[in-house]
Formats: C-alpha cells, sequence, structure tokens
C-alpha cells in the first residue's frame, strides 16, 4: 500500500507504535511548522537542530548495527565519534600539524580509513569476551583514545584543538559558493517579524542537504543488510551466540564486521560534524556523547534503523528542550545538571517499562521479494517482550 | 623519590581498594557491573562534606583530622549505602532485563546520583573546611612526602578493610555472602535468605565506597564527577584482581593504585628502550591509560585475572 | 583403524591406551561380563574421540575418554550426573579444548578446531537450555540453518542481490517443507518467543537439520518436554534416522533413548564404561552400580 495512492490502507497497515512515532512526528512538525512561520524559531537555527538531528541519527545507526542489531555493547561511540572529525580536520584544516589544505572529501576517506583501523584496534580484543567486559573494556579504550588526543600536541595540537576546517563544498564548482551567491529572500507575507534569508541560511541548508545525504545512504544501506541472513546472522548472535556457531556461523568474524560498519558511520557523523562547526577539539569526545547516542538507540528501538532515526531526533529534541526551559527561568538550575537527570530517568525508565524501545523491528526481516511485507502480528509486532540477554 | 612514589602509591591504594571490594561484591552477589559505583563514592563525599559543614570541628584531632571530620566519615559511609539499599529496592530488584539490562540501568542511576549532586552544588572543585598540613618531618630525610591525613587515610582503610575480612571469614553473614558469591543456586536451595544478603551486600559493598569518596575528597578535590572519573580505574583493578575474588579486588586495586602512582618512574623509559628516542615517556598524564590497557591485557590473556573464579569468557 | 574382530565388544590389540583406560580402574570385576570400555572396531565411523582428557582446576571432567559413533546409527550416551556427558559434546563439538586426546569427524582431524569449523565438516549439535531467540518469528530463526548462504556475505548483498534472493526464496521453501514435516508448519511466522518449550526443541531439532548434517549431536532433547511433544520428538528422529541422519543423543529420560538408540554408549566419571545394546546396559551390574553408586 503506497502512502500516495492509499493513505488510508497504509495507516491501516502499520502497527500501532508504527502509528504512534508517525502521529508525533507529524505532530512535532506541524508545531515546528507554526514556530517557523510565526517566527518563533528562526529558519536557520531550524536548520541547526534539522543538522544536528541528522547526525545523532548517524550515530545512533552506528550503535544500532553493533548494538541493537548484535547485541555488543559498544561504550566508546564518542571515540569513533572524535576519530572521524579529527580525521578529516587533520586532513583538511589550516591549522592542523600534520596536514591541511587536503580537501574535505579526501578527509572523509582518511577519517573512515582511521576508523576502520580504530575499530579493529579495539574490536581484536575485546570482541572474543562477554558482553560485560566489552562494555567496561570499550569504555577503557574509548579513554585513552581521549587521553592520547589530548596530550600528543604535536599529532593532533593537544586541548588547543583544530581550528580552521574548512566546509564541505570547499572546492567544489557550485556549492562552494552557493551560501554567497544565493539571493537574500524576504519574507514578509506571514504573520510575526520579517523573515531574512540570507546567506547564514544558505549555508544552513547546504550543511542539511549534506546530512541528510548521508542520513538517506545510510538508512538505504542498512535496510538491506538489515533483511538479509548477514543480518539475521547479527540477530541470532544476539540472542544466542553460540547456536550460530554450532550451525557454521564464525561469530567472531560477523561480530567484527557489525563493529567495524557501525563505527564507520559514527565517524562520518564525526566528520559532517567537523565541516559543520569548523573546529574540533578534545571536548568532543566526552564520554557523555556515547550515553546519549545509547539513549536515543535504546528509545528509538534496538535493532530498528527507524527507531535509530526516531531516537536521534528525540535526543535533540531533549537536549534543546532543557535549554528552552532554562532561558525561560522556569527551572531555577542549570542546564547542563539537568540535561543529565533526564537522561538518566529516561533510561531508568525505559528499562523498567519498555527496554524494546518505542519502535523495535515490526515485521519480519526476510529478504525484499521473497515474502510479502505485511506484519505477522498486527498488534504487537514481532518483537518480544522484553530486549536485553537474558543472564548468562 | 621512588619511596615517595610508593607511599603515595599505597595511599591512593587505600583509596582505589575501599572501591574495588565493594564493586567486586555488587558483582558477585547482586550479579552485574555496577556503573552506578563511581557515583555511590560522590555520594559519601559529599554528605561528608555538607555534614562537616554542619558539624564543624568538634575540638580535638587525631592525625590533624578533626573528630568532626570523623562523624562526617561516617555520615558518608551511612549516606552511601542507604542511597544504595534505596536504589535497589525502587530500581533494580523489580527490573527483570538480566545483568546487561541491570549494567544499562546502572548508567543512567549514575546520572542520577552525579545531576542531583551537581544540582546542590554546582560542577566546580572544592574541599573540606580541614586545614591542609604540611608533610611528615620524620620522614622528610627519607624522600617521603606524606601528611598525617594521609597516614589517616591509609590506616582508616587497613581497619575497614580488616573489619571486612573479619566479617567475611568469621561471621554467619560473612559466610553466606561467601557461598552466595561461590554459587548463587546452590545458596539459595540451601536456605540462605538470598535477598537478605543481597541487601546487607548493597550495604557493605557502597558503604565502603562512600568511605573511600570521603577520602578520595581527603586526598584530592571534591568535584561531581569525582566518582565516575575513578570508576574506570577501579573496574581495571576488579579485574585484574579477578572477578568474583574479594580479596582478589583488594589485591588488584593495591597493584592499580601503584602501578598509578608510579608512573612518573616511566617518563624516562625511552632512554632504556632500544629503538624509541630518548626523550620519550609515559608521562602522567597517562597514568590512567596505563590502567585501562592494563584491563585490557588482562581480559585477553587471563579474563579470570589473578584471583578469579572461572568465569572468563 | 583395526581389523574387525569376531567379537564385536573387544578392543584393538594393537591400541595401548584402550586396555589401561576406560572403565578398568573402576569396573566391578565380572567374570561373565563383555570388556569394559566403548566398541573401538566400528566401520564407517563418521565422529571418533580418541582419549580425551579435560580437567577444570582440580576437576577432571573427562578422564580418557574414547568413543566412535557408526554412520546410520542413533546411538546413545547415558550416565549419571556428573559423569561428564556435556563436556564431552562440548569437547567434541570445539566448544571446549581438550588438554589431550583428539577429535575426528569423517577420518579428519577437528581438534583444534573452533565450532563452526566443525559444524562444516558434517558435525551439528544442539543445547540443552536453548536461549530465547527474541525479535525473530519461527521461520526467520530457521533461516539460519542452511549454511553457506550467499546472503550471509556482507559484500554480496550488493553485488549480487539476485543471487541472494534466490537462495533466500529457496531455503524458506526449504524451511516450509521441514516445518510441514515435523508438522509444526502452523507456527511458522509465530513468534520464536512466543513457543513453548517443547515446540522450541522440534524448531531447534528441524533447524539443525536444514544445516544438512553428518551427525547431529543431541543434547537432552526431551528434557523438560512434555510426554506429547516428547512421543513427537522420538518420532521425528526415528524418521530422520531412517532417511539417513546418524545421531548421537545424551539424555537422561531412559525410556526415551532406550526405545531410540542402538548401540547405547554409558559414561561415568569422564570415561567410558561400557557400550551395548539397550537391554545389555539395562541389565549390567556396573551401569546399575554407577547409577546407584554416585
Amino acid at each position: 500500500m503506497s502512502l500516495v495512492s492509499d493513505p488510508k490502507g497504509y495507516w491501516a497497515d502499520l502497527t500501532r507504535p508504527e502509528q504512534g512515532v508517525l502521529a508525533f512526528v507529524l505532530g512535532f512538525a506541524l508545531l515546528l511548522l507554526l514556530g517557523l512561520l510565526t517566527g518563533g524559531i528562526g529558519p536557520s537555527y531550524f536548520l541547526f537542530l534539522v543538522g544536528l538531528a541528522g547526525m545523532y541519527s548517524l550515530l545512533s545507526f552506528g550503535l544500532n548495527v553493533q548494538w541493537g542489531y548484535s547485541g555488543l555493547i559498544n561504550f566508546s561511540v564518542a571515540a569513533f565519534f572524535g576519530i572521524g572529525a579529527y580525521g578529516t580536520a587533520l586532513a583538511s584544516a589550516s591549522s592542523s600539524p600534520l596536514a591541511g589544505g587536503i580537501p574535505p572529501v579526501v578527509g572523509l576517506f582518511v577519517a573512515l580509513v582511521l576508523a576502520g583501523v580504530l575499530a579493529l584496534l579495539i574490536g581484536i580484543p575485546t570482541l572474543r569476551l562477554r558482553a560485560d567486559y566489552l562494555a567496561i573494556a570499550s569504555i577503557g579504550l574509548a579513554e585513552v583514545v581521549r587521553i592520547i588526543i589530548l596530550n600528543e600536541g604535536w599529532l593532533t595540537n593537544g586541548s588547543a584543538g583544530v581550528r580552521g576546517i574548512p566546509g564541505f563544498f570547499e572546492g567544489w564548482p557550485v556549492l562552494e559558493t552557493f551560501p554567497e551567491t544565493m539571493p537574500g529572500v524576504i519574507i514578509t507575507a506571514l504573520p510575526g517579524p520579517t523573515i531574512v534569508l540570507g546567506t547564514n541560511f544558505w549555508q544552513a541548508l547546504l550543511n542539511v542537504a549534506l546530512v541528510l545525504t548521508l542520513v538517506g545512504i545510510c538508512y538505504l544501506v542498512l535496510r538491506r543488510v538489515h533483511r538479509s541472513p548477514w543480518g539475521r546472522v547479527l540477530r541470532t548472535i544476539r540472542s544466542d551466540e553460540d547456536a550460530a556457531r554450532a550451525l557454521g556461523k564464525n561469530t567472531y568474524s560477523y561480530k567484527m564486521q557489525a563493529f567495524v560498519l557501525g563505527s564507520l558511520i559514527m565517524a562520518l557523523a564525526g566528520v559532517f560534524y567537523a565541516h559543520l562547526n569548523l573546529y574540533v577539539g578534545p571536548g568532543d569526545l566526552n564520554p557523555i556523547t556515547t550515553f546519549y547516542v545509547w539513549v536515543a538507540v535504546i528509545l528509538g528501538g534496538s535493532g530498528s534503523n527507524r527507531g535509530a532515526l526516531f531516537g536521534g531526533f528525540v535526543i535533540v529534541a531533549i537536549q534543546q528542550g532543557t535549554r528552552f526551559l532554562n532561558e525561560f527561568g522556569w527551572i531555577p538550575v542549570d542546564v547542563a545538571p539537568l540535561r543529565l537527570l533526564l537522561i538518566g530517568v529516561i533510561i531508568v525508565l525505559l528499562m523498567r517499562f519498555r527496554p524494546q524501545g518505542v519502535l523495535p523491528p515490526q515485521r519480519e526481516l526476510i529478504w525484499r521479494g521473497v515474502v510479502d511485507d505485511a506484519p505477522s502480528q498486527p498488534e504487537r509486532g514481532v518483537r518480544g517482550s522484553k530486549a536485553g540477554e537474558s543472564d548468562d | 623519590m621512588v619511596l615517595d612514589l610508593l607511599a603515595n602509591g599505597l595511599i591512593y591504594s587505600s583509596i582505589i581498594v575501599l572501591g574495588s571490594i565493594g564493586l567486586s561484591l555488587v558483582y558477585s552477589i547482586a550479579g552485574f557491573a555496577n556503573f552506578a559505583h563511581g557515583d555511590t563514592m560522590t555520594v559519601g563525599a559529599y554528605s561528608a562534606l555538607v555534614t562537616f559543614g554542619a558539624v564543624g570541628g568538634l575540638g580535638g584531632a587525631i592525625l590533624g583530622l578533626p573528630f568532626g571530620f570523623f562523624v562526617a566519615l561516617a555520615v558518608g559511609i551511612a549516606m552511601a549505602a542507604v542511597v544504595a539499599v534505596v536504589t535497589e529496592k525502587v530500581v533494580y530488584e523489580g527490573l527483570d532485563v538480566g545483568s546487561i539490562g541491570l549494567l544499562i540501568t546502572s548508567i543512567g542511576i549514575a546520572f542520577v546520583y552525579r545531576a542531583v549532586i551537581q544540582m546542590g552544588f554546582s560542577s566546580d572543585f572544592t574541599r573540606y573546611d580541614i586545614q591542609a598540613l604540611r608533610p611528615i618531618e620524620a620522614l622528610l630525610p627519607y624522600g617521603i612526602r606524606v601528611t598525617e591525613h594521609d597516614v589517616a587515610i591509609f590506616v582508616s582503610a587497613v581497619v575497614l578493610v580488616t573489619g571486612l575480612h573479619v566479617l567475611l571469614q568469621y561471621t554467619d553473614l560473612g559466610r553466606k555472602m561467601r557461598a552466595m558469591a561461590d554459587n548463587p543456586d546452590l545458596a539459595r536451595v540451601s536456605g540462605i535468605r538470598t535477598d537478605r544478603v543481597k541487601l546487607w551486600t548493597w550495604v557493605i559493598g557502597a558503604g565502603l565506597a562512600g568511605a573511600g569518596g570521603v577520602f578520595l575528597g581527603l586526598y584530592g578535590r571534591l568535584a561531581p564527577r569525582m566518582g565516575f572519573d575513578l570508576l574506570l580505574v577501579i573496574f581495571a583493578a576488579v579485574i585484574l584482581g579477578g572477578i568474583g575474588s574479594v580479596y582478589g579486588a583488594m589485591l588488584g586495586g593495591v597493584l592499580i593504585g601503584m602501578i598509578n602512582q608510579l608512573t612518573p618512574l616511566l617518563s624516562g623509559v625511552g632512554a632504556l628502550l632500544p629503538i624509541v628516542p630518548d626523550g620519550w615517556g609515559i608521562g602522567l598524564e597517562y597514568a590512567n591509560a596505563l590502567a585501562f590497557l592494563i584491563m585490557v591485557v588482562v581480559l585477553l590473556f587471563r579474563p579470570n585475572g589473578i584471583a578469579g573464579d572461572g568465569e572468563g569468557t | 583403524m583395526t581389523e574387525p574382530q569376531p567379537d564385536s565388544e573387544s578392543e584393538s590389540a594393537g591400541d595401548p591406551t584402550s586396555a589401561a583406560t576406560a572403565g578398568a580402574a573402576t569396573q566391578t570385576a565380572s567374570p561373565a561380563s563383555p570388556r569394559s570400555g566403548a566398541d573401538r572396531s566400528k566401520e564407517d565411523v563418521v565422529l571418533e574421540a580418541h582419549d580425551l582428557v579435560k580437567a577444570f582446576g582440580a576437576l577432571v571432567a573427562t578422564d580418557h575418554a574414547s568413543f566412535q559413533v557408526e554412520r546410520g546409527t542413533i546411538t546413545g550416551l547415558i550416565g549419571p550426573n556428573g559423569a561428564g556427558k556435556s563436556t564431552l559434546f562440548n569437547l567434541v563439538s570445539g566448544f571446549y579444548e581438550p588438554d589431550s586426546g583428539h577429535v575426528e569427524v569423517n577420518g579428519t582431524d577437528v581438534t583444534d578446531l573452533e565450532p563452526y569449523e566443525i559444524a562444516d565438516h558434517g558435525l551439528i549439535r544442539t543445547f540443552q537450555t536453548p536461549r530465547k531467540l527474541e525479535g525473530m518469528t519461527v521461520r526467520e530463526a530457521m533461516l539460519v540453518g542452511p549454511q553457506r548462504q550467499p546472503g550471509e556475505s556482507f559484500v554480496k548483498l550488493f553485488t549480487a542481490p539476485d543471487e541472494v534472493r534466490e537462495h533466500e526464496a529457496r531455503n524458506l521453501a526449504d524451511v516450509e517443507r521441514i516445518l510441514g514435516e515435523f508438522e509444526i508448519d502452523h507456527l511458522a511466522t509465530q513468534p520464536a518467543t512466543k513457543i513453548s518449550g517443547g515446540q522450541m526443541k522440534l524448531v531447534e531439532l528441524a533447524r539443525a537439520m536444514l544445516a544438512e548434517p553428518d551427525i547431529l549431536l543431541l543434547d537432552e532433547p526431551a528434557a523438560g518436554v512434555n510426554p506429547t511433544l516428547r512421543k513427537k520428538l522420538a518420532e521425528q528422529i526415528r524418521r530422520l534416522h531412517d532417511q539417513g541422519t546418524t545421531f548421537l543423543l545424551i539424555e537422561h529420560d531412559m525410556e526415551f533413548v532406550m526405545s531410540l538408540a542402538d548401540p547405547v554408549i554409558v559414561l561415568d566419571r569422564g570415561s567410558v564404561l561400557m557400550e551395548g545394546t539397550p537391554d545389555e546396559v539395562q541389565t549390567d551390574d556396573r551401569v546399575i552400580d554407577a547409577y546407584l553408586g554416585g
């Protein structure tokens, strides 16, 4: 049932959680649109938020491959994000101690290679360990990476960070100057103050287009691999690794593949961030990022790509929402601890009431074209009642 | 210089051991890796801060620490234990998500502890209102710079650890705790009230952590992040000593603490190694990184640690 | 390995290890009873364990155990609690590494191989307590069974999608066929977490068959299964055996084992006590002693 040709039928075909999420997203989008039209939210700021949500969605995609598909507890998300950012920064930035001036597209490639190498370095010792050891080891190794980046100034400029990172489209024929060449647009027809769409706006639009392209590509790739025999082996590893081994699957190799794939996607988010922020520093490897992404994945629905996407948007909503509250002085505390509290409470509530998240995989994951796509359990979806591993 | 480093290693180890024992106990008996353990230490430290501020010196002092401080210490221990028990009752007990789910939940709890403290106290550093002391004169000729406060930390830790040892070996509760740690199913069917024992484990484990937190604040400074920052080092100690063994955790704590403080000795290691340039060395900044690397190496080659119970992979 | 002896229970004369091991020390002397230890003179051996030893600290779980499984049989493996049956399974399927001794599947030494490699050589095993398979229907879970699926290669998902689709469709047809043969096709689209323990055992068996094993090791397949399903399980094993699959079966339920298996190997305290037909085993004094003595 296509959304366009038969919206009613499409709606009826969705499971309850899907309907809930769709309704929520539409409602939220409407709210934002209202804010835009009435001038409550500046267009550039709005685009900035979308860009941020896209970045978190990429991080969530990556972690979802590792934890959601395969059950790998990876607490080194921040390290891969940082490696991605630093990789491209050190290649392309003017203040890079190592290189500099290399086109950002090559920087992207460098970042991915570095992330892949780091994934192997972290994965080789840890992927043979049982789940909780992997958690501890990954957080330790992430710290080692952060400490190295912080202290080896000859490599990374240490605590000063890397400035002068060019925009991603530097050197591209049309897009490099797109923000400047686009005419300013003035909108007076709406209620609220006059909206001026100038260079900032076009720059933000370009960035959003970039991240949405990245998100789109990753989503398509992940959707294919999730529905495949490859994905199925990973999901079996998550529930019952020994059974997979007994059936002839080299589970170590599969786990490594999932780990590397996830890490590459996380690094992609870092690359986007570097060319958005135009500066990276050791603070960008703050472990709190790791836990934001964990909340996004668990909240969205472990194992589901759409869930990860949703989770990314929710995280940005939480971050901005708490800042909002602070600005309005409703709550007499700082933003940072409030956010921390909120994240902590959400984790606990999720694990207590809905460990599988809002939108876990709703349908069977069999290769496209082999079975028809109707959900097998319209009310509950295929997901059992709880996620997370059983006791070993 | 080496003696000085060793002495400071002992002091730092005392703090780590107080943390690692608690973590190991909870791991063995409650059955999961408690990522909120570091922040439990922070709870102890800040409870002591508040108490000491309220109670004051109370006249008199031992080893340069006013009596009021020891009252604050007791409160710190108690508060940490109370908070842990409440968390167990309200949160962990009702969860049916397996040990990984509990691990993830404990991260949420860690954030809650830290956030509440940060909201109450701001994220800046602070100290106990105790006058800093000068190093003990008698030890200076040996190149050892420790203050009476440091000695107090060491002595207190020894007292607490000895107390725990006595509890584990010579009391009924201790016997039950050891039974549960070795074989939970067998313990349950042999009539041990496992939920009671678990509760006491939380009390003891968190209490020790609270004490560690108070001393950490005394040794260094207080900040809402202090516990979490130390958590990884404590995990390294537990893993090195062997998960499932309390005595292993003690040993691991001592080793990791010593290695951490002895890191400056490695700053000249470049001169010793053949290919590496002479100026190269492992600086103090890498002290923690060293602990983590040791931890990973242990997990790779001897996951049971030094004294563990065979539950490696 | 040796020339066949007229007495099928005797061991090879030239094998130095067998006489000294495998229960000789533990048997109560009974002049009329057959020689102790396993039958090591079989032809067409699909699985062979030579003198396996495995110790966990001070506990010797497997103490010079040797046996053979002949192709086309349902061989039973029984023994009192703590005899080391599961340990032996783990050793033979690569989940544990033996301290000494070796294992051969279809004549190839597989002792140091990983479980997945041993599976590749034709040995598939199930587990006593299967874990819950979350987020999958029964047929999705079964689709993991077939070996060497092109879709299991990440690269092929993008370079050869048609091949992947073809194999997936074919495998799905196999899954549905085998579920039909097991008479549980109505469970195909049920979430795997929603079926009963007994049904899960049937699914596990069916899934293992999709891997086309030369020998299938079943670790207590009837444990915790209600009598009706247990009968069904036995029927299925018998049916699959008639179609040519070799089985090695650990079970505590004597009725289950004795009705299905022949020969039956008896394990006691880590080594093979004896091997014989169900009747021989059930009436043997040493076996009775082993179970009662404990």
